[in-house]
């Protein structure tokens, strides 16, 4: 039995942990959100090849809210970035502004998408589609949730005094999962709302 | 650790020569600390794959002529119990622990990332896996008869994805970003590779199972209950991690486990390290099956990339038993048990490919019966977990401080193997049917030869698991840093078990074997 004893390394690094842990969180639920488009898509293909059409009778997806949700998802993602550059500058007024503006945009998106819910007059038990949508934007609904919570805290944090331009990976991790929630709700946008 | 105390990295440096401290039960509960968080997975994993290869064992009695003793809707959700728990409750948990456990000792880490959220994942997975077995209990689960119990069960399987993907990034984080100085991604040990690559899968399929269960409960809950809810339906939808190829996906870990503990027990480096790190790599992304499922391509069997798949997975395996063959001309293999386990695996893992590949043979019909498939999942989780078990009787004395009674992981080495052959290939020739219908006049023979094999697994889990509860009997001699005495990677270099905070100063990494080198 032999003892190891080594002669001391230079300290340990601890490089991009939280946005690492991050990436992979984001990678899982990308990953969830492809599997539920792509059995949206084969349900959706095999309805309209039988004949019928997709949608529900007396159900309707209006187009202007999901356009202004998109819109409105894109500026969060400008206000997002500019939040992570000011704070890599240590410019924490702009900052600050860029995270407030980031916040509302997304609280805006998350008003917007429960007053779609109400006019599309879209019933879970109609079948396959009520479930598919629902469940969808739903979880696409949660995952937004998180990211305004996520975003919230490291803005606390911010304000805090913790972040600055050499260390920001709580900034850096909250804009990725941002990003992350904004492309998926491109890919609803696209494949639920205007596909139809 | 407990949870309120300062966080490791952040916390006094411990000496590499503290002193080994075996937490108390009570500690445990409280504890971020990876040490206990994955004793208490493994232990847990083992306990349920005991009972789970039982279960597996009642649903193939149930098949026999003349023995059906469950109802329809009993046996239907025994068996998907069997094949979910098996992977959710016993073998990727086993992995996840043993991973937890070893990845950053491995690594040179102080504590695994995120220590707080790895240890809300065990409880968040143990929590999940009890609510499932109540929901199975109460006529719950997948295709269950009581509405809200199968709403009960599918809600636990949504946790226990999330709180085992949770689990899985704590260590894939601590395995990229927290290494000592020095420690290359192409000078990892191979356990650590091995468990970033499955890992990595895990991340990426297990999140489109939790999709797909959330959409057989909102049906279930909230709709008709007619399209992903529907009797059938529910099994479709979670039917895939068991088929071929994501259930190679939850063997992946398995290879690194069995590269590290032939290069310890034969004494040499690994050679071509770098090629078998490709290896295990293309095994991994040859497993990533989360398009192999009706419900994304109805008719994913006949589809060219399926068929390639299944039929070219088998060149990795064989390329680690080329890569790994050398180490034991080049030594001096020890006769250990974790070495036995070892190749009893992969004998394993090479055999289930070899059925994965003729599955997709259309002319042999072998896909219509389904009893080939069921043999070839028994097969790749039994080898996963034969060198899950190779892992506890080679970390065993690293986790308890003493050494274990390496009689019983060598008793176990038949067992695995006995029961594994025995459990899967039955189902393989059963597979035959089909073709030879004389076979149908031995099918409950095979049937019973499967539950024997069944029962041999079983038995099996229960003698590794009382091997490393011997490392706590009275007297066991101390396991000391480096128990075997060839330990080649930094796991070795601290205290058996190791202290808070692991390692006290490290040298810089200059080669996968840092051990060696200081030996040089």
């Amino acid at each position: 039995m032999s003892a190891h004893i080594l002669p001391p390394a230079p300290p340990v690094q601890r490089p991009r942990v939280v946005v690492v842990a991050t990436a992979f969180a984001s990678a899982a639920a990308v990953m969830a959100f492809v599997t539920l488009l792509g059995v949206y898509l084969n349900k959706r293909a095999s309805v309209i090849e039988a004949g019928s059409t997709w949608l529900p009778e007396g159900s309707t997806i209006p187009l202007q809210q999901p356009n202004t949700m998109l819109i409105t998802l894109i500026m969060s993602v400008i206000t997002m970035a500019w939040a992570v550059n000011a704070i890599s500058k240590n410019d924490r007024v702009n900052a600050f502004l860029a995270l407030g503006f980031t916040l509302v945009l997304g609280i805006a998106t998350l008003v917007m998408t429960t007053y779609l819910w109400t006019l599309m007059k879209l019933d879970v038990a109609s079948g396959a589609q009520g479930v598919l949508i629902y469940t969808i934007t739903g979880a696409h609904t949660i995952m937004l949730v998180l990211a305004l919570v996520f975003t919230s805290l490291m803005a606390l944090r911010a304000l805090g005094g913790q972040f600055n331009s050499r260390e920001h990976d709580g900034m850096s991790a909250a804009a990725l999962f941002w990003y992350a929630m904004v492309a998926v709700y491109a890919l609803i946008w696209i494949i639920i709302y205007v596909t139809k | 650790m407990a949870l309120t105390d300062t966080r490791p990295e952040s916390g006094t440096e411990a000496p590499a020569s503290a002193p080994a401290v075996v937490p108390s039960p009570l500690t445990i509960f409280g504890s971020g600390d990876h040490k206990a968080i994955g004793t208490v997975y493994v232990v847990a994993a083992l306990l349920f794959g005991i009972a789970g290869w039982i279960i597996s064992a009642l649903a193939s009695a149930h098949a026999i002529s003349g023995l059906e003793f469950l109802s329809t809707n009993a046996f239907q959700t025994l068996f998907t119990l069997s094949r979910v728990g098996l992977i959710l409750l016993v073998a990727v948990p086993f992995f996840l622990g043993l991973a937890t456990f070893i990845v950053p000792l491995q690594v040179g880490a102080r504590t695994v990332a995120f220590p707080r959220a790895a240890a809300a994942a065990l409880w968040a997975w143990l929590l999940s896996s009890g609510v499932l077995i109540v929901a199975n209990c109460i006529d719950g689960g997948i295709d269950g008869g009581r509405p809200k119990a199968v709403a009960l069960g599918l809600l636990a399987i949504a946790g226990l994805v999330i709180s085992l993907v949770l689990g899985t990034i704590c260590v894939l984080t601590t395995a990229v970003t927290m290494r000592t100085p020095g420690m290359r991604l192409d000078r990892v040990p191979m356990t650590t590779w091995a468990f970033l690559v499955g890992g990595s899968i895990w991340v990426l399929t297990l999140p489109a199972l939790f999709a797909e269960i959330m959409l057989v409960w909102v049906d279930h809950r909230y709709g008709a209950g007619d399209t992903f809810a529907a009797d059938g339906a529910q099994w479709q939808a979670v039917s895939w991690i068991s088929n071929q190829p994501q259930v190679y996906a939850f063997f992946i870990p398995a290879f690194g486990v069995i590269a590290d503990a032939v290069a310890t027990f034969t004494g040499t480096r690994l050679l071509k390290r770098t090629l078998l790190q490709t290896t295990i790599g293309a095994f991994g992304v040859l497993s990533l099956g989360v398009f192999a499922q009706t419900a994304l391509a109805p008719d994913y069997d006949g589809q060219p990339l399926w068929i390639a798949m299944s039929v070219l997975i088998v060149i990795p395996v064989l390329l680690v038993f080329a890569l790994i063959a050398p180490a034991f001309k080049a030594g001096k293999p020890a006769l250990q048990s974790p070495l036995g386990l070892s190749v009893a695996s992969l004998l394993m893992v090479l055999l289930a490919v070899v059925g994965g590949a003729l599955l997709v043979i259309t002319p042999l019909r072998l896909r219509d019966s389904g009893d080939l498939a069921i043999g070839h999942f028994n097969l790749v989780i039994a080898a996963a977990l034969t060198a899950a078990a190779a892992g506890v009787m080679y970390w065993g004395p690293k986790m308890i401080g003493r050494r274990l009674a390496d009689g019983a992981g060598k008793l176990a080495v038949p067992l695995f193997l006995g029961g594994g052959l025995l459990s899967g290939l039955a189902f393989f020739v059963l597979g035959f049917g089909n073709r030879f219908t004389a076979l149908q006049d031995y099918s409950d023979l095979l049937l019973w030869v499967s539950i024997l094999g069944d029962a041999l697994i079983s038995l099996g889990l229960f003698v590794v698991l009382a091997g490393l509860l011997s490392g706590t009997r009275q007297g066991a001699p101390e396991a000391g840093n480096d128990p075997w005495g060839t330990g080649q990677t930094l796991e070795w270099a601290c205290a058996s078990p190791p202290p808070t905070g692991n390692f006290g100063d490290l040298a810089i990494v200059r080669s996968p074997e840092p051990l060696l080198d200081e030996e040089a």
